[in-house]
């Protein structure tokens, strides 16, 4: 990977690109420089943003010289250049009802938005990706885990890289031009990325299914959420569960109760363990939140 | 002691110095969009820093006391009235339960600020009181007002008097053309070398749809990016890039055609190139630019960014001294 | 017989009728009850009615449709009754 490019926004930002092109290795770089940014606690920092391949941060230029905090980020970036890559981290189940009516009938509204008019987005991203059939892509989606790369657009709105082969990951252009509405907790996928829209309103990601998981809400009503309104945090696993008509009313219902609540469980990921060894190495993470 | 929303205006919202802290989930500073308005507003009635005031946007409200109450008008010039009897602005004034405030026209400018002795005490959400309307978080039950609503106001400071007032020659003034500074970067080497000209060449217009999260701009010609082979993970246009974190004032141009500079309400990253930021000096002076007002952009370097800065500063400190 | 003259209570774009497929509001010379809509102002992704705030009959029309208006510009004379 080459070097850090750095370059300010303004006299309060420092913007960091870590690579023009998305990569894990360019995420993991990223992320760890975040986290010993933040844990040095240094005055006049007000905000440490992880993003796919770059970060920001936030400062005070009358607390901290904005060439002092460039060269702290560049020493930082030279301390953790060499560091294991590895992530103290949580994976998590989230049930989706692929194929939904709800976004179904959005993505219908918008047809003259879309690449292609005379077929639905699941139909599409299938073919293009080269699947025979909807259920063949489901299949490929929700089997792998995917990788929260960045959180934000809007509050608590996660951004997913897929955890396969750069050659076997999922990608789909944007509409054409953005739509004005998507139903609130739409899983949704644009470029190599997929995403879940926490609140309703405009976007331009192809429309797959939909979620009954709240992932943002600031009443914190799920125990899940007690914690705090956002759920997602960069650096969380994602599995995907395909699940029925049925069981998505059953959790709605759950979720208004005020009952439902989501399969959580604490992993280390190791990058270099990964790349040796992705479809194994998945496999495993995914079978630590069945308890095995 | 209370206020009641008669009309709610165009967009008024309650609003205070803002939710720094959470940007990396996406959810964005928000806070008055004027902060030298709102300091300003604050002081004149005896509050806290930082206490919660309404930010009215091209329309003023009507609101009706219930109590009787000390309150100062600042930022855009659209003069309040009390029971219809003018009142000035950037001074404090005294109303008694009944009076209903109302504006006459936004002459210029885009934003008022009302601040009540003993500030909007709606409850703190993640330690601030403003409003991120998106979100549905903060303020008035997480919305902008609407009529009825009725507004919860603190105990007012024992200083809290009618006629403070600052020098009149140190209160802004907003001219409906006026100059932005830039500093280029974050992805200005990605526009064209034609382009990186045309940007600081061109008048801009404000769009009518110019909000709190974004103040667009039309009007300019058409900039290019570079073509090159699209990086993995990016949009396939020129002007997309690996999704980003966005600064507050930074610049972007979805396919060239407008630009958004994204202001306290911002969407907090995107895949839209950013080709440079606006100096924090100038976030407030774009918080009080009307739709079709004029904008030039003026190329700055970290010096000039921070010389600007270190200006305000001293403007707001001869203000404060000046208060009386 | 007395001229008045309608401001708009917004900055934003002016558009004389609500869908471009629909005739005008009002054209030169309808007449008008106060109350009637005349017009729309377009502003922060909002449409706020512009009313007759006087009864007469329109002289004239002093903002083409889609024009940019600023607050308390005048956007039509009605030669009140």
């Amino acid at each position: 990977m080459r070097a850090i490019r750095y370059s300010f926004g303004g006299d309060e930002h420092v913007f960091a690109e870590i690579d023009e092109e998305m990569s894990l290795e360019a995420f993991f770089k990223g992320m760890a420089i975040c986290r010993e940014l933040g844990e040095r606690r240094i005055a006049g920092v007000s905000e440490i943003c992880p993003a796919n391949a770059s970060y920001l941060v936030r400062f005070d230029p009358d607390v901290i010289h904005p060439n002092t905090m460039l060269s702290t980020l560049k020493e930082i970036e030279a301390e953790v250049g060499g560091a294991e890559l590895e992530l103290p981290t949580r994976i998590v189940e989230i049930p989706v009802l692929y194929n939904d009516p709800w976004t179904r009938e959005t993505l219908m509204r918008f047809r003259d938005r879309h690449q292609d008019p005379n077929s639905i987005d699941l139909e599409y991203a299938a073919r293009i990706n080269g699947y025979a059939s909807i259920d063949e892509f489901i299949a490929v989606h929700s089997g792998a885990p995917w990788f929260v790369s960045m959180v934000g657009f809007v509050a608590g709105l996660p951004f997913l890289f897929q955890m396969v082969e750069r050659q076997k990951q999922i990608e789909v252009p944007k509409y054409l031009r953005p739509r004005t509405d998507t139903p609130k907790l739409t899983v949704g996928h644009g470029g190599c990325f997929a995403a879940i829209y926490s609140v309703r309103g405009a976007g331009g990601y192809q429309l797959f299914g939909i979620t009954p998981a709240p992932i943002y809400d600031p009443a914190q009503k799920l125990p899940y959420l007690k914690n705090f309104m956002v759920f997602f945090r960069p650096g969380d696993i994602v599995k995907w569960k395909p699940i029925s008509r049925e069981e998505y009313d059953r959790d709605v219902e759950a979720v208004e109760a005020g009952t439902f609540d989501l399969t959580i469980r604490p992993v280390k990921f190791s990058l270099k363990a990964f790349h040796s060894d992705p479809g194994g190495y998945s496999r495993r993470l995914v079978e630590v939140l069945h308890g095995h | 002691m209370a206020i009641e929303v008669i009309k709610p205006g165009l967009a008024t919202s309650v609003q205070d110095a803002g939710r720094p802290g959470y940007y990396h989930l996406g959810i964005p500073l928000s806070g008055a969009l004027d902060q030298y308005a709102l300091h300003a507003a604050n002081l004149l009635v005896g509050n806290e820093e930082g206490a919660a005031v309404l930010e009215a946007t091209l329309l003023g409200p009507e609101l009706l006391f219930r109590a009787p109450a000390i309150v100062a008008v600042t930022g855009a010039e659209a003069t309040p009235k009390v029971n219809g009897e003018t009142r000035p602005r950037n001074e404090s004034f005294a109303v008694r339960a009944g009076d209903r405030l109302t504006f006459d026209y936004m002459k210029a400018g885009a934003r008022s600020y009302v601040a009540v002795a003993g500030g909007i005490d709606v409850p703190p959400i993640l330690g601030s009181r403003s409003t991120y309307a998106l979100g549905a978080l903060g303020g008035f039950v997480g919305r902008k007002l609407a009529a009825g609503d009725v507004l919860p106001v603190g105990s007012a400071a024992a200083s809290a008097r009618p006629g403070r007032a600052f020098a009149a020659d140190l209160v802004p003034t907003y001219p409906k053309s006026l100059e932005l500074r830039v500093l280029p970067g974050l992805y200005f080497h990605r526009l064209t070398e034609e382009s990186a000209k045309t940007f600081f060449e061109d008048t801009w217009t404000v769009a009518p749809e110019a909000d709190r999260i974004g103040y667009r701009y039309r009007k300019g010609r058409t900039l290019k990016f570079r073509e090159r082979k699209q990086p993995f993970g990016a949009g396939s246009d020129p002007s997309n890039i690996v999704d980003a974190g966005y600064p507050y004032g930074s610049i972007q141009v979805p396919g060239g055609l407008e630009p958004i500079i994204l202001h306290r309400d911002a969407v907090s990253g995107g895949g839209y190139a950013m080709i440079g930021t606006v100096v924090s000096a100038d976030m407030d002076r774009i918080a009080q630019m009307q739709p079709n007002n004029l904008a030039r952009f003026v190329a700055v370097d970290m010096d000039g960014a921070l010389k600007a800065r270190a200006d305000y500063r001293s403007r707001f400190a001869r203000m404060v001294a000046s208060l009386r | 017989m007395a001229q008045h003259r309608v401001l708009s209570p917004l900055p934003g774009i002016f558009y004389r009728r609500s869908a471009p497929e629909k005739p005008p509001y009002k054209e030169d010379g309808d007449r008008v009850a106060q109350g009637d809509v005349i017009g729309l102002i377009e502003v922060m992704k909002q449409f706020t009615e512009v009313h007759a705030d006087a009864s007469g009959r329109i002289v004239h029309f002093l903002v083409d449709n889609e024009g940019a208006v600023e607050p308390e510009q005048p956007l039509a004379i009605i030669e009140t009754d």
